[in-house]
């Protein structure tokens, strides 16, 4: 799974992209939320999730997935 | 760019580091990182065998970020080592010489941890290279209703936000 670039202008306004969906977020955080599943396996693989952050919404996506939520959830 | 993160187990006084992101941990009665037979847990005829400890942390191995916060593990919530083992996981700062571990005060069931409810290894920010955040000290006990051989494997998470 690819990990997000996230980009930032002179604004302060944030882009993410997965290389295929693009997300943008005026004001507010943005940030990765990385995950290595099955540390300890040989089956261990990486999960990134963009998430965008404001007023205290959360919008976490990954692939073609989102979730809008208050919490603060784990892949 | 983003940050190549690895999962390394620590061994001896020195704290050899051996990356174990994609390799197994084979928890024994000997400190070191070798996936192996020799010195395994013994079935017990009263109480229960503790193993040593395994010193686990997060290294930045390299790559581009700014900086890397949340650093969180966490387990599927379901034992399934088998019965009569038990694995348990705390949060430690400071690295000393992995030892056999002799009473679970201070632990906590590692199964408890979960994804809704991780183990916190540090809130950061970290920048650059090496290891960040506490330790993640795990340890295992084996009961007198265990069965013989070896156990299914179990998964580790390990979380953090970057930017």
């Amino acid at each position: 799974m690819p990990v997000h670039e996230i980009t930032t202008d002179a604004e302060g306004n944030h882009v993410g992209t997965d290389g295929d969906i693009t997300v943008s977020l005026v004001g507010g955080r943005m940030f990765k939320r990385r995950v290595i599943k099955g540390v300890g396996t040989e089956g261990a693989q990486e999960v990134c999730w963009l998430v965008c952050e404001l007023d205290g919404v959360r919008v976490y996506q990954s692939g073609r997935n989102v979730i809008v939520s208050r919490a603060d959830i784990n892949p | 760019m983003a940050a190549t993160v690895q999962l390394v187990e620590k061994n001896g006084a020195g704290g050899t580091q051996t990356d174990k992101t994609s390799g197994n941990i084979r928890f024994k009665n000997a400190d070191n990182s070798t996936v192996d037979t020799s010195n395994p847990m013994v079935k017990p005829g009263a109480g229960v065998d503790y193993s040593f400890e395994k010193w686990l942390r997060m290294n930045v191995s390299g790559g581009t970020y700014t900086e890397i916060t949340n650093v969180k593990v966490y387990m599927d919530g379901a034992n399934g080592l088998g019965t009569g083992v038990t694995l348990y996981a705390k949060a430690v700062t400071a690295y000393a010489t992995p030892a056999e571990a002799t009473a679970t005060a201070g632990y906590a069931d590692a199964f408890t941890y979960t994804s809704g409810s991780p183990l916190t290894l540090g809130a950061g920010p970290y920048t650059s290279t090496g290891e960040k955040a506490d330790h993640c000290v795990m340890m295992l006990t084996v009961g007198t209703t265990a069965s013989g051989g070896i156990t299914p494997s179990e998964v580790l998470t390990l979380s953090w936000d970057e930017i």
